[in-house]
């Protein structure tokens, strides 16, 4: 399994990304993604932003699930509160451990907010972040 | 005093007579602060720095007379009780932290507070503009607040930073020297 | 048992607060007979009572006791070492009691001679009414010239209930 993970701000704007492979039975945690189909994962991502904003006013959850499909690709959705949204692109049907990653970088999020030089829909760079997210790729996907 | 002895004042106060609030009010509202700083004053952090000094002087002259109502504690036997009741008393009743003194200079006039924790900092990152990680010393109001509360107990001292986990350093340590014992004042001759 | 009057000195050994009770009661002078009973004044008004005939005016009598206090005290010091200090004195027509903080300020207080002794109390004074209305009132200067900042509401009637209930005891 490959994931690409991104976090896109208040204006669409992209403030964090990550591709990753699952870690999982045996897995290195590298993405094997195609290389014509890595260009378009950006795409596809960005370009379910309209579902999900279709969606998160129908779900009362912060985490909407899969939210839209490409061929056998799906995106996973998750909006805060301040109306960031996580999305997730994956290959394969994983429903609780995507909840699960998302609470845990949502929770690391909170914290990189709470720095007082980070500012909303900034990008973030916070080394602590990033490893925050990969240590929770790598335990939950 | 001996040195448990201070332990077990500073946490009965905190535990009886201390009105709590809740830590990230107090770590955001801090962290605003230096922010704004940064920001109006232009990146200029060695300016940031004195202004976050002057502003913990100004607290440290008021702080130090709630720290004695509510400790009710005479006068310091001495510079090292006094960095004892700063440690154990002081910030265990105002952060409810305990840093350590140690690095005690041969005179006895300079010692060192090392902070294994610091809630004003929790959070935090450091901007990354290749400066900040030099020039700023985040915490600089607890020097601050330290000169003015000693200087209303008749102690100039002289309290800087001398490292910070924020900036790469393995510790948070501030160092603070006793320049003199201020005289009582005395009245003005009857006109 | 009445109290009289009660100062505030500052570290830099100025009044930064007085008060009078009692004024008529303490000299039954002719002059007094016509003193408001319980007037109340505070330093930085200036305000001067009709006063008995050879009587020094509020603001002088703060100077007299400071210069008394602070001399004793430091007597006292040279005499049993630093950590040592009084506590009150009396004469035929009044007690007077001391308090000091680290921070020296100076709490005084002259009261009927059978008062049992007050420190505790002005003690009390300084932890719950000095401190919780002047010091942390973050309008209020930290220094205090020519008294500013000390006769705010909140002490004033706080310190008129604590003298009534010393009083009634």
């Amino acid at each position: 399994m490959s994931f690409y993970f991104a976090i896109i701000g208040t204006r669409d704007n992209p403030l964090y990304t990550y591709e990753f492979g699952t870690s999982k039975s045996g897995g290195d945690g590298v993405a094997r993604f195609r290389e014509d189909q890595r260009s378009m994962n950006q795409f596809i991502l960005h370009s379910s932003l309209d579902m999900v904003e279709e969606v998160q006013w129908t779900n009362r959850d912060l985490y909407l699930k899969t939210v839209d499909r490409f061929n056998n690709l799906m995106v996973s959705g998750f909006v805060t509160g301040g109306n960031i949204k996580f999305l997730l692109l994956h290959d394969q049907k994983a429903e609780d451990p995507i909840r699960q990653f998302f609470t845990e970088v949502h929770e690391a999020y909170v914290k990189t907010l709470m720095n007082p030089f980070y500012e909303v829909d900034m990008r973030i760079v916070s080394v602590v972040f990033d490893q925050r997210v990969r240590a929770a790729a790598r335990k939950y996907l | 005093m001996s040195t448990t002895k201070h332990a077990r004042i500073g946490e009965e106060v905190w535990k009886s007579r201390v009105d709590k609030v809740n830590a990230e009010l107090v770590t955001l509202t801090y962290g605003s602060i230096v922010q704004q700083l940064c920001k109006d004053l232009e990146g200029d952090y060695t300016e940031v720095n004195k202004q976050l000094d002057k502003m913990g002087y100004n607290i440290g002259l008021r702080l130090i007379e709630d720290f004695l109502a509510k400790t009710n504690m005479g006068r310091c036997n001495g510079f090292r009780d006094t960095a004892e009741s700063i440690a154990k008393i002081g910030f265990k009743i105002f952060l409810n932290i305990t840093p350590t003194v140690t690095n005690w200079s041969a005179d006895n006039k300079s010692f060192s507070l090392v902070f294994e924790e610091n809630p004003l900092a929790d959070f935090v990152e450091l901007p990354d503009d290749g400066r900040a990680q030099n020039e700023l010393w985040y915490s600089n109001i607890l020097c601050g607040v330290l000169r003015g509360a000693l200087e209303m107990v008749q102690m100039q001292v002289e309290a800087h930073f001398a490292s910070d986990v924020l900036r790469g350093n393995d510790s948070t340590e501030m160092r603070v020297e006793l320049i003199r014992i201020i005289d009582d004042e005395l009245p003005p001759g009857d006109e | 048992m009445p109290i009289y009057s009660f100062y505030i000195f500052d570290r830099h050994c100025e009044c930064i607060y007085t008060k009078q009770w009692h004024e008529a009661e303490r000299y039954q002078s002719a002059a007094a007979a016509t003193a408001r009973r319980a007037s109340i004044t505070s330093a930085p008004d200036g305000v001067s009572l009709p006063q008995a005939p050879g009587r020094l005016s509020v603001q002088d009598d703060a100077k007299l006791i400071f210069g008394v206090v602070f001399s004793l005290r430091n007597m006292v010091r040279k005499l049993s070492g630093p950590d040592d200090s009084f506590i009150s004195f009396r004469t035929n027509g009044y007690k007077l009691h001391y308090y000091e903080t680290p921070t020296n300020l100076r709490f005084v207080m002259l009261t009927d001679t059978k008062m049992s002794n007050l420190r505790a109390a002005l003690h009390q004074i300084y932890v719950n009414l000095y401190v919780e209305f002047v010091v942390k009132n973050p309008l209020s200067p930290v220094e205090h010239p020519g008294g500013v900042g000390v006769g705010v509401e909140m002490f004033e009637y706080g310190l008129e209930r604590f003298i009534k209930s010393i009083e009634a005891e």
